[in-house]
């Protein structure tokens, strides 16, 4: 096995008395397409930001590609694509400015930014509001367009923040062929989220992370262990099931 | 339901009260200006007694300026009070005219409505003469404070659906151009002329012929009527009034119907042209192409410039009347380039999550440079023609029109000035910003006002401090022919204020380097 894309270890991050994330290990082999799951305040999105320099970590070190992304954050930014949790972007710039912006700020060319902007909006199934500003664009078209920034430059490696959240059954078929289309070429997607059907039907690699640690990792056959990746995810985070007694007048056979 | 209704209001309000320190200042502060303006509006009215029919024109001025606000004022707090949306309700098995008692009885309800009422009753001192003159002015503050509230109800739920969407909640929020331009002039100019005695009741003449006609001026009529002798004209006055907001109300109930079955509306309007400008001019083009959009398409942006427009022209309007006026039109140009400083020294926090973006692909110092360079072109490109054009204006309101070219070089070092600090600012002492209901313009994020208060008010001292060689400069010369030291100062302006904007943009992107992330964290925060 070759250098993993994605090398985490000992990842610590603390935010007051609260540890939100509390000594992550992970890797993540080149052309994985790996989900990290985990219940709500996990710490998902606080490892997702310190792996793209986004959160400055307590301790540990982070590696994509071999460039430490804490030692030489340049290197290792210009090699990644992030798509954010918030579904919130210059709101004020249309669907095709937004993804030249990007481009451009990634150091493309300005046309060679617009035409790869053009084509991805096609892909994505948004040319015919490309003009619209982003801030009349819906949930799932918002995370569609921030798709498009974060491979307009062609990443190695590319972080996705539940990136399927909002989004409509059609356009989440074309981001999952997307998604494999771009790991079949050796690129890399780590991606957290909630739905663990589709992280059981995509993904290749999977971790579960509860309360700021990796309780399980590897092959998504190996961390299901013969069950559906949900009641593995159950099992392994417990269940918070406690409504029965309270709530029992809900239902139609109660008065 | 109206119990139910104003139950709602008032724990919205109590809620305010217990919200955050910020919230609760407001409030304090809302309803202390509600009591003081019930007071004065009170006491102004009270003093019109005996001034004849001055006194009804002058009372219909008030009654009017009442109609207006009412007109305007819930139009832009209307994400503040929750009851003004029907989309609230709409999920719950109400009929529309238990709904509709409900939501006015929800309207009367707060220190607005109260002070309305409380102000306006100043007539039974002041206009209305006699008992059955008394008599009629209750019943006619009563219908006027009634138009007012069925008024708002008709134009916010009315215009509930474009509120609600992106471009209805932009033009709202530009009204605040105009309302700070009437505020700054009232205050500026009103106390002047009342103090040199050119602003009287009898000012007010003729006003009467259109405004009675209108409801707060048959309002007002009817109490002159009664009070004069004539309770017949009087009641009919009244009435008429009384049908006007019967008729506003039937509007409004059958566009409370329509609103609590119509889906929200949302703009489909397309940008014109696809690429983005000025972007093949490398990072820093592209930069300050996306700064330039954004002062064009963000409403908060065009409120900004066009307070700034307002303040250069408050400070300066005073002055420029007067012997003073060269001083007024040089702290005029300071004002200008101050206040662009000043409400630019936190774009990094009002860029949002976006500014994730940003930061993952701004790598090292030289990309943070052409970073806050683009950012200043973009808004030098608007500061610069802005600022020239109001002190070329005031100049001309002075009659030296020469003068112009003084309060530009002045202006031109302020905005440059300003424009470095607002760069540090950004970096040191960035913060998020927060949108809160019903306030259009969004602001420092609970816990950051004193950050947000220290960055503005350090910005506006040291663009103050940073223009005095220029202003000396200006001052010293001033006996040398025109044709000589006019242009030497403009381009010595302009130089010196490029040279600020440089150290600006290098101070702040070595900041920025060892602050990314956490300037990126700040931002994305930023809920905006």
């Amino acid at each position: 096995m070759g250098e993993p894309a994605i090398a985490v270890t000992g990842l610590h991050k603390s935010f007051g008395p609260k540890e939100a994330v509390a000594g992550i290990d992970l890797e993540i082999a080149a052309g994985s397409l790996a989900g990290l799951v985990g219940p709500n305040g996990a710490g998902k999105t606080t490892s997702l930001s310190m792996m793209t320099g986004l959160l400055r970590p307590d301790g540990g070190r982070i590696l994509i590609n071999g460039l430490d992304m804490w030692s030489d954050p340049p290197a290792a930014k210009a090699i990644i694509g992030v798509v954010p949790a918030e579904a919130r972007v210059f709101e004020r710039l249309s669907g095709e400015e937004l993804l030249e912006y990007a481009g451009r700020l990634r150091g493309m060319a300005a046309a060679e930014a617009r035409s790869r902007a053009k084509q991805l909006l096609d892909v994505l199934d948004l040319t015919e509001d490309s003009r619209r500003l982003v801030a009349d664009y819906s949930t799932g078209m918002r995370k569609k367009a921030m798709l498009g920034c974060a491979l307009i430059h062609n990443p190695s490696v590319l972080f996705l923040d539940e990136p399927l959240e909002g989004v409509d059954p059609v356009s989440a078929d074309v981001i999952r062929r997307l998604l494999s289309r771009f790991v079949g070429s050796g690129s890399t997607v780590l991606f957290s989220s909630h739905v663990m059907e589709l992280v059981e039907q995509i993904c290749d690699h999977v971790s579960i992370i509860d309360k700021g640690r990796i309780v399980a990792t590897g092959t998504t056959d190996e961390v299901r262990g013969g069950k559906t990746l949900q009641q593995a995810f159950i099992d392994l985070v417990g269940s918070r099931a406690n409504d029965e007694e309270v709530l029992s007048w809900l239902g139609s056979s109660s008065s | 339901m109206a119990r139910l209704l104003v139950q709602l209001k008032l724990r919205l309000l109590r809620n305010a009260l217990l919200a955050s320190t910020g919230a609760r200042v407001a409030f304090v502060l809302s309803t202390t200006l509600a009591a003081l303006v019930a007071g004065g509006v009170f006491y102004l009215l009270s003093i019109l007694r005996g001034d004849g029919i001055a006194a009804a024109d002058l009372t219909t001025v008030i009654f009017t300026i009442f109609g207006l606000a009412w007109l305007i004022l819930p139009v832009i707090v209307f994400g503040l009070d929750s009851t003004l949306d029907p989309a609230t309700l709409a999920l719950y098995p109400l009929r529309t005219r238990q709904l509709a008692v409900g939501l006015l009885a929800a309207s009367a309800t707060g220190a607005w409505p109260a002070a309305t009422l409380l102000g306006l009753l100043g007539v039974t001192i002041g206009l209305a003469h006699g008992a059955l003159g008394v008599l009629i002015a209750l019943l006619a503050v009563v219908l006027q404070v009634l138009f007012c509230i069925t008024l708002a109800r008709f134009v916010t739920t009315g215009m509930a659906g474009v509120l609600r969407s992106r471009r209805g909640k932009d033009l709202a929020a530009l009204l605040i151009i105009p309302l700070f331009a009437v505020y700054e002039g009232f205050i500026q100019i009103v106390p002047k002329l009342a103090g040199e005695g050119a602003l009287t009741a009898v000012s007010f003449g003729g006003v009467d012929h259109w405004l009675r006609w209108t409801p707060p001026g048959l309002a007002v009529h009817a109490i002159w009527d009664a009070s004069s002798g004539h309770p017949g004209t009087a009641l009919l006055r009244l009435a008429l009034l009384a049908g006007i907001i019967f008729v506003l109300g039937l509007l409004w109930i059958l566009s409370l119907r329509r609103a609590l079955v119509t889906t929200d509306t949302s703009t489909q309007s397309a940008v014109r042209g696809s690429a983005l400008p000025f972007a093949r001019y490398g990072l820093r083009g592209t930069v300050a192409a996306r700064f330039w959009l954004y002062q064009r398409r963000e409403p908060y942006s065009l409120i900004y410039w066009g307070i700034t427009a307002v303040i250069m022209a408050v400070v300066a309007i005073r002055a420029v009347l007067t012997p003073d006026w060269f001083g007024g039109l040089l702290a005029s140009g300071v004002a200008g380039g101050a206040f662009v400083g000043a409400f630019h020294s936190n774009a990094i926090g009002w860029s949002g999550p976006g500014f994730g973006l940003e930061a993952t692909s701004l790598n090292g110092r030289r990309a943070l440079r052409a970073y806050f360079s683009g950012q200043n072109i973009a808004l030098g490109a608007i500061a610069v023609p802005l600022v020239t054009a109001v002190c070329f204006g005031l100049a001309a309101v002075a009659k030296h029109p020469m003068d112009g070219f003084a309060a530009m070089a002045v202006g031109l070092a302020a905005i440059g000035a300003g424009l470095a600090l607002a760069n540090l600012f950004s970096v040191a002492s960035a913060y998020p910003m927060e949108k809160r209901g019903g306030t259009p313009i969004p602001r420092a994020a609970s816990g950051h006002n004193g950050a947000a208060a220290g960055s503005q008010l350090l910005t506006l001292l040291g663009v103050g401090v940073a223009v005095t060689p220029v202003i000396l400069a200006v001052v010293l010369t001033r006996s040398d022919p025109a044709a000589i030291w006019l242009p030497v100062l403009v381009l010595g302006g302009a130089a010196y204020g490029l040279a600020l904007a440089w150290a600006g943009v290098r101070g702040a992107a070595n900041l920025a380097e060892q602050k990314l992330p956490e300037l990126a964290q700040i931002a994305i925060k930023s809920a905006l």
